[in-house]
């Protein structure tokens, strides 16, 4: 607390309680909607108290979605993904803030336009690339006449050949490419102080030193909400691991529930869809509620 | 960095090291499909009856989303000789596939792979659309379904509507009648053109488009505005909803029509069959409903509707040995024991007569759960397809729904009127046909 | 942004950004390349055959009235959006970072709406909207009509706009609260004891040093409403009624991915991302300038 301020702590809590209403509206109606028979969840007006099917619902959304094994591999994806991220943002990010280097700004850009393409607009040529992610430099090879050339050399006829489909890191890889982790790393790094780096400097500390035992350290709140951020995204995907999942065994969480939703003139079950959602919303729910811990202020000024 | 490339050789041993493991004496292959939910679930318990039905085939089933998205991983697939064996393509994909070439025609496949299939068996209007100019069978029809009226029987009743209207005309009478007797929706629809549009013309048999409805030929025209009765239709709709006979219903709008009639909200409403069982399973308690056949105007006599659903298609560029269990699959779908089990699961209709006979000799349209399912056969078998009720063969089709419906809701909404909204329909839907011509320039439906 | 204090070697910053630099190659710039191809050419989806046709796919778009209404759709959506979404949570996370009592409940509280799923977002929705169940029925049952997203495009877009903004909100929330509490808190505390007032200390210290975590937000927010938001629009309106809500991208999704026009879709591709590239250029040239970063 800075100061006492009554009339505004109690507007402070009435906005807040009134976002949360706003907020979790949406997620009692899924919950809700989860507890109910088929009939009832598509009935007019909507039920806004629960009712007695939640077990059931969650053992058939269970069941349907074969959600034993979907786990384990979501998890192992959503976790991949997350750490990947931060690893990679972090380095190349690293690399465009604190380094003078004549290609930076192409690098940041080239990194940062791949946000503008949603995959589902360039997906059969996506495709393509999962069936053998060497595909781009086997056409290179070819196209350079490298691959004749080396064939007359050593009699090696080069077939570059690395089948994505089915295997986590055809899940992981691609989801990993996207830009926002880098723009997010380059903008924490650009608020550290310039008298940092000339003391790391001065220290005789390399690069990669100050990285380690600098800027890893402060970055921790940024971690934090990136992690978050990045382990729902990930688990929350369904298009990608849709179309890298061709044998049914091997699929997600989020396939599974997306295969729930009825569609057209299928029979409405939304209270086995929702019971679907709750289930797999409590991993992400989990890894949200651990994460904000960390948000806490504290570390940042001791560590100047 | 090291440890970034340990992983990606873990990742890639774990590719190597996990080939299918299932039982290798069977001859696997693969089935694509665009149902998810329940449906998903039906298809899944097919498959498993498939596999149970005998040893030497061995086929899986993937769910890949909508129709849509079905569509859209098996061209992505094949582009990359990743597809499978069969997949499942909505009515209106029928043309793409059909001009793509990259199919085996049904007929070839089952005589290559020794069966002697009565052709004649599947019910004419359903072989009609999946069928070439030769009227030979490319595809198998699977999930079918055609359009009905969902009537309020008792709410009719109530009007003095012992049976549900056959004319459009009565039709109007009785929505009159609700609404003065308090109804706050005697009838609901929505901006889909499959039921409302599509099915109207099969019904009263008008050209939507030249060279009929495309079968004859790329170089097709829209020519459906060109045709008073459409006009006065969609005039009429729209004189109704402004008299607030009609009440919109759609998604946006927080409801269906089928859930805004499975409710009781609404007294009429027009769908597919296959809804049948969402409004038997959602409906109000004591609901007293029955679907009907679509409406036709005075003075015009009644024709057959056209077949909706999708249809299972045979990929080129698998292994010969695949198409042995694909031919065995579709051989399997087509006994009176299968169709029996999907329509009994699900709203859709049987394909073939035999099955048709089966379900009738077995008194499953008599069941109380099964109450006026027999409307859409009824429909569909009206009379023999005439050239304008076969179907529709038209490229782009999807462009031209999603256009069908931002005229209408233009129209509705009072941006232009109902004539306004029909002409430039008419030249969106040409321009979407030019440019399918062009993209296939040198090909021609088969 | 140019550090004068920066390290110096001629191969370490390749190698650290090599990884990236792959991965966004082989998974984004070759397959995209392959789709722009398609904008010059009519290309059949299943791959039957191609043909050069030039321009004529720019010309088709650029002479339709209803790509241009998308256009405009687009511009309202992605800033409507936006604004809502960043000024909710810039606000939320101002109030949870005074620190009132339980504010650790309040964190939990408005951030774990943030796991839901995705797939649920457009049923729930559904609901939230219902003109006669949801949260607008007392209104319609007050004026009939009043909210009708069915026939109303500016309901539609409405509907949307807040649709999109709830999803971004917690998304930002995260962001904010997180850049809240690297501010020193000892920077707070003492401006509070010269006297200033908590909007004061609002205007003057926190606003500004989350100058750097705003304008990322802005940024992403942007292009993430320009390009990523068909879904949304797929369950909730198709684009209707009457196109009020058929955004570039949705139309680029169905022509492109329903339609299964992929050289339509490729051409509007490249005018949506040359359009965003603008966009971003222009937020990086003229806002990030005026900012410090300390």
């Amino acid at each position: 607390m800075v100061e006492r301020r009554p009339w505004l702590d109690v507007f402070t809590h009435i906005v807040l309680l009134l976002s949360a209403v706003a907020l979790l509206v949406p997620v009692w109606l899924a919950l809700v909607a989860a507890t109910q028979d088929v009939a009832g969840v598509n009935s007019v007006p909507i039920h806004w108290l629960p009712g007695g099917h939640l077990a059931d619902n969650l053992a058939e959304a269970w069941r349907r979605g074969g959600f034993a094994t979907r786990f384990t591999t979501s998890l192992i994806v959503a976790v991949g993904v997350t750490v990947g991220k931060i690893v990679l943002a972090m380095l190349a990010a690293f690399a465009i803030v604190f380094f003078s280097w004549r290609a930076r700004v192409l690098v940041f850009w080239a990194i940062f336009i791949t946000l503008m393409l949603p995959l589902e607009v360039r997906i059969v040529p996506t495709y393509a690339v999962a069936a053998n992610a060497l595909a781009p430099f086997q056409a290179i090879l070819d196209a350079t006449g490298l691959t004749g050339l080396i064939e007359t050399v050593s009699g090696i006829h080069v077939a570059l050949q690395w089948r994505l489909l089915n295997s986590y890191p055809g899940l992981i890889l691609p989801l990993i490419a996207t830009a926002t982790g880098t723009f997010l790393y380059r903008q924490f790094f650009l608020t550290i102080p310039e008298e940092l780096v000339e003391a790391a400097k001065m220290d005789g500390a390399g690069a990669l030193r100050f990285l380690w035992d600098v800027l890893v350290p402060l970055s921790r709140t940024t971690m934090a909400a990136l992690a978050t951020i990045m382990f729902v995204y990930a688990w929350n995907q369904y298009l990608w691991p849709l179309l890298v999942t061709t044998e049914p065994e091997r699929s997600t969480v989020m396939v599974e529930l997306s295969r729930m939703v009825p569609r057209g003139d299928g029979l409405p079950e939304w209270n086995i869809v929702m019971a679907g959602a709750l289930l797999a919303m409590l991993p992400p729910l989990a890894v949200v509620v651990l994460m904000q811990r960390w948000f806490v202020r504290g570390l940042v000024q001791t560590e100047k | 960095m090291k440890f970034r490339l340990t992983a990606l050789a873990a990742g890639l041993a774990l590719t190597l090291g996990a080939p299918a493991a299932q039982a290798q004496q069977r001859q696997g292959f693969t089935f694509w499909y665009g149902l998810t939910g329940q449906l998903s679930d039906v298809v899944q318990e097919v498959c498993k009856r498939f596999n149970d039905s005998q040893q030497q085939y061995q086929i899986t089933c993937t769910s890949q989303g909508d129709y849509a998205k079905a569509l859209q991983n098996t061209i992505a697939a094949f582009r990359a000789g990743e597809q499978p064996t069969i997949v499942q393509v909505y009515d209106i994909g029928t043309a793409d596939l059909m001009l793509s070439g990259q199919y085996v025609p049904a007929r070839a496949l089952m005589s290559e792979q020794g069966y002697d299939v009565d052709w004649s068996n599947y019910i004419a209007p359903i072989a009609a659309y999946y069928a070439n100019s030769k009227g030979e069978m490319l595809s198998f029809p699977f999930n079918s379904s055609t359009a009905v009226m969902y009537w309020n029987r008792a709410e009719g009743r109530k009007v003095g509507f012992e049976n549900p209207p056959a004319t459009w005309e009565d039709l109007h009478k009785a929505l009159v009648a609700m609404k003065q007797a308090g109804s706050a929706c005697p009838m609901s629809m929505d901006f889909d053109s499959w039921a409302l549009f599509e099915q109207f013309t099969a019904a009263h048999n008008i050209p939507v488009a030249s060279k009929d409805n495309g079968y004859g030929g790329l170089d097709a025209e829209y020519v459906f505005d060109n045709q008073p009765l459409v006009k006065q239709h969609f005039n009429n709709l729209l004189n109704w909803y402004k008299d607030g006979l009609i009440k919109v219903r759609t998604p946006e709008s927080g409801q269906n029509v089928i859930a805004s009639f499975a409710s009781g909200d609404c007294n009429v409403t027009f769908g597919s069959i296959a809804s049948h069982q969402t409004v038997r399973l959602t409906a109000k308690e004591g609901l007293d409903w029955t679907p009907a056949l679509l409406p036709v105007y005075a003075g015009h006599e009644r024709y057959n509707t056209r077949v909706g659903g999708a249809s299972l298609w045979a990929l080129k560029g698998r292994p010969q040995t695949e198409y042995k269990g694909a031919a065995a699959f579709f051989a399997f779908l087509a006994t009176p024991e299968s169709e029996e089990f999907w329509s009994t699961r699900t709203g859709y209709v049987p394909v073939t007569r035999t099955g048709y006979e089966r379900m009738k000799d077995e008194g499953f349209f008599e069941r109380p759960e099964n109450v006026g399912r027999e409307v859409a056969m009824k429909s569909l078998l009206l009379r023999e397809p005439t050239p304008l009720t076969k179907g529709l063969r038209l490229g782009n089709l999807t462009q031209f729904r999603a256009a069908y419906a931002n005229e209408m809701q233009a129209a509705f909404a009072g941006q232009k009127s109902m004539d306004q909204a029909l002409a430039s329909l008419q030249e969106q839907g040409n321009q979407l046909l030019r440019r399918f011509q062009q993209t296939y320039r040198g090909k021609t439906l088969p | 942004m140019e550090r004068r204090a920066t390290f110096r070697s001629p191969l370490l910053p390749w190698l650290l950004v090599l990884p990236q630099l792959l991965i966004i190659f082989v998974f984004f710039y070759w397959p995209t390349g392959e789709a722009f191809h398609w904008a010059f050419t009519l290309e059949q989806p299943w791959g039957g055959g191609r043909q050069w046709v030039g321009w004529q796919n720019f010309q088709e778009i650029f002479g339709s009235a209803a790509y241009w209404s998308s256009v405009r759709t687009s511009l309202t959506y992605a800033f409507g959006t936006s604004a809502l979404a960043i000024l909710i949570a810039l606000l939320l996370a101002l109030f949870i970072d005074r620190e009132v009592r339980a504010s650790r409940g309040w964190r939990v509280a408005l951030i774990w709406p943030y796991a839901i799923a995705a797939p649920a977002i457009g049923m729930i929705f559904r609901f939230v909207f219902d003109p006669r169940a949801g949260v607008f029925s007392t209104l319609n049952a007050l004026w009939p009509g009043a909210w009708d997203p069915a026939l109303n495009g500016t309901h539609a877009m409405l509907m949307l706009i807040l649709a999109g903004a709830w999803q971004l909100v917690a998304y930002n929330f995260v962001f904010f609260l997180a850049g809240l509490q690297s501010i020193p808190r000892p920077l707070i505390e003492a401006a509070a004891m010269d006297g200033a007032g908590p909007l004061r200390r609002m205007r003057d210290i926190q606003v500004p040093l989350l100058a750097p975590t705003f304008f990322f937000l802005v940024v992403i927010n942007l292009t993430d409403s320009f390009t990523n938001s068909f879904g949304l629009v797929d369950i909730m309106t198709a684009g209707g009624p009457a196109r009020a809500t058929e955004i570039m991208v949705y139309k680029i999704y169905a022509d492109g991915f329903k339609g299964l026009d992929y050289s339509g879709a490729a051409a509007q591709s490249i005018v949506l991302m040359g359009l965003v590239i603008l966009l971003t250029v222009i937020q990086f040239r003229f806002v990030e300038r005026k900012m410090h970063y300390r």
